[in-house]
């Protein structure tokens, strides 16, 4: 068991999410930095689809009631403790990075729903980790602990871009502006989205658009002209024109920025952006060769 | 095929997009979604059919956009439109009691008893479901309760509201913000985690409301 002496300011349980239930309006949800916590589970062996704790802003402090094997992951930050019975452990503030994970050997056993143990609050799913709080330790077993490999570049300022569906709405110098301003990330940013500001707002398209899906690292550009990259807990869908769309392997980069942080936007194709998430991958597994 | 644009959706998904108005286009949407269901191919995570476009979410890993987009293409060849929405038939039932009911009968010069016939007269059709968990975009509106959405924004519309906005109407699945005009209020749950299928309504299915008093 693992009990909450003094909860972070914002913590929830959290794994990969929900990957296949766009269709019903369900965001991925999951973990704000999925990396992070894939590390954080392989450094104590477990499964990388294991849930761990996420927590953002302050410090907190757990307690274990057995012998435990921890590790605590982010940017800038990658530890392992092995934790006595009734031993305190102390999850440190965030510094490096808006958020840090916690995996513990065995995984977290909260009951899952529809495959995830994640923390999604519109839907009532999970809650905001509070002080008392006791969460039992699972028996998953995995692999031998493992070094985390394939990093984000946690120290870029630069965050890699493909263009979006509706890149063709805006002009060529709208483009330039988008990828030329020196954004920095709203304060108003939360684990549904970042807003960017700081940069020159851009002309949105008149065009009125019916909804369609949208995607994690989709940056939406609403009629002020300022953008909107949906996050992890962001809608499924959306009427806003989408310009550009995060690269999965920079997501990372993203979304473990703090409010006032300045980020660039640099485009790359499609291929640059597989070819980046093979490499980042390959370091871990094997990977076949893609295929159908 | 006709008049059908592929462009990615980041390195993750890519985007069919058909021509033309809603009417033309989405019932191709629902053609095309029917036969990627049923062709079940081994790379597809996640289908997202919406007015014109059919979203199709894949496992970057796995397979590289080029390849599904070539798949898809190809198996969407030669499509018909799907004639008419394949879906079942759900009847929800609703008390037509809400706040903004007095308003919309009087922006739209109708009585309130008039509202409530014309909204619960039609079969709508599912043409998206998203935004939140559950929440499905049903259309179309009788034209002579179309209104624009509210000039402010409610912080928290109950779980529950029936409300219209433009040419749709829908039932909020969460207590969440919302713009819409709240008619009235059901007891049917749009969206349980607990259901095998969570969300209560998927594209294609048609809707009818029923007044309850």
């Amino acid at each position: 068991m693992i009990t909450v002496v003094e909860a972070p300011a914002f913590a929830t349980i959290q794994d990969q999410g929900w990957p296949g239930l766009r269709g019903a309006g369900m965001p991925v949800s999951g973990a704000m930095d999925p990396w992070a916590l894939a590390a954080a589970n392989r450094m104590v062996g477990n499964p990388e689809a294991a849930a761990g704790i996420e927590w953002a802003l302050t410090a907190g402090r757990l307690r274990v009631d057995r012998q435990a094997t921890v590790a605590i992951c982010g940017p800038g930050l990658e530890v392992r403790h092995a934790v006595e019975p009734g031993q305190e452990l102390e999850l440190p503030r965030p510094t490096g990075g808006r958020f840090l994970y916690l995996g513990v050997a065995g995984g977290f056993d909260v009951p899952a729903t529809l495959g995830s143990r994640s923390t999604y609050l519109a839907a009532g799913l999970g809650h905001v980790i509070k002080t008392g709080d006791r969460f039992p330790i699972g028996t998953l077993r995995g692999a031998e602990p493992m070094t985390p490999a394939g990093r984000p570049d946690y120290g870029s300022r630069v965050v890699r871009v493909v263009e979006g569906p509706q890149r063709h709405l805006f002009s060529h110098g709208e483009w330039k502006k988008f990828l030329e301003s020196e954004w920095k990330v709203s304060r108003a940013s939360d684990r549904m989205g970042y807003r960017l500001e700081g940069g020159v707002a851009l002309k949105a398209p008149a065009a009125d658009l019916p909804s369609e899906a949208t995607c994690v690292g989709a940056i939406q550009i609403p009629p002020d002209g300022y953008p909107i990259v949906l996050m992890a807990d962001g809608p499924t869908v959306g009427g806003y024109p989408k310009l550009a769309v995060v690269i999965t392997v920079d997501l990372p980069i993203l979304s473990q920025r703090q409010p006032g942080e300045a980020v660039r936007l640099s485009a790359a194709t499609i291929a640059e952006a597989q070819s980046a998430l093979y490499s980042s991958r390959s370091t871990r597994t094997s990977a076949e060769p893609p295929e159908l | 095929m006709t008049g059908a644009r592929v462009t990615p959706l980041g390195d993750r998904a890519l985007t069919v997009t058909w021509e033309g108005s809603v009417a033309v286009a989405h019932p191709l949407v629902r053609a095309a979604a029917a036969r990627l269901e049923v062709a079940r191919l081994p790379f597809v995570q996640d289908l997202v059919p919406a007015y014109t476009t059919l979203s199709i979410f894949f496992d970057p890993l796995d397979h590289d956009y080029s390849a599904v987009s070539s798949r898809v293409l190809d198996l969407i060849q030669g499509l018909e439109p799907a004639a008419r929405a394949s879906g079942r038939e759900v009847v929800i039932p609703v008390v037509y009691h809400g706040p903004d009911l007095t308003d919309v009968a009087r922006q739209t010069g109708l009585r309130e008893a008039e509202v409530v016939s014309r909204h619960s007269a039609r079969i709508y059709e599912v043409y998206l479901v998203g935004f939140a968990p559950g929440w499905a975009y049903l259309g179309d509106l009788d034209p002579s309760l179309v209104l624009p959405r509210r000039a402010a924004p409610r912080q928290r519309v109950p779980a529950g509201s029936v409300a219209i906005a433009g040419g749709q109407t829908g039932v909020y699945p969460f207590a969440i913000p919302g713009g819409w005009h709240l008619i009235g209020r059901t007891d049917t749950v749009m969206f349980d985690a607990a259901r095998q299928e969570p969300a209560l309504l998927r594209v294609g299915d048609r809707v009818r409301f029923e007044s309850r008093t």
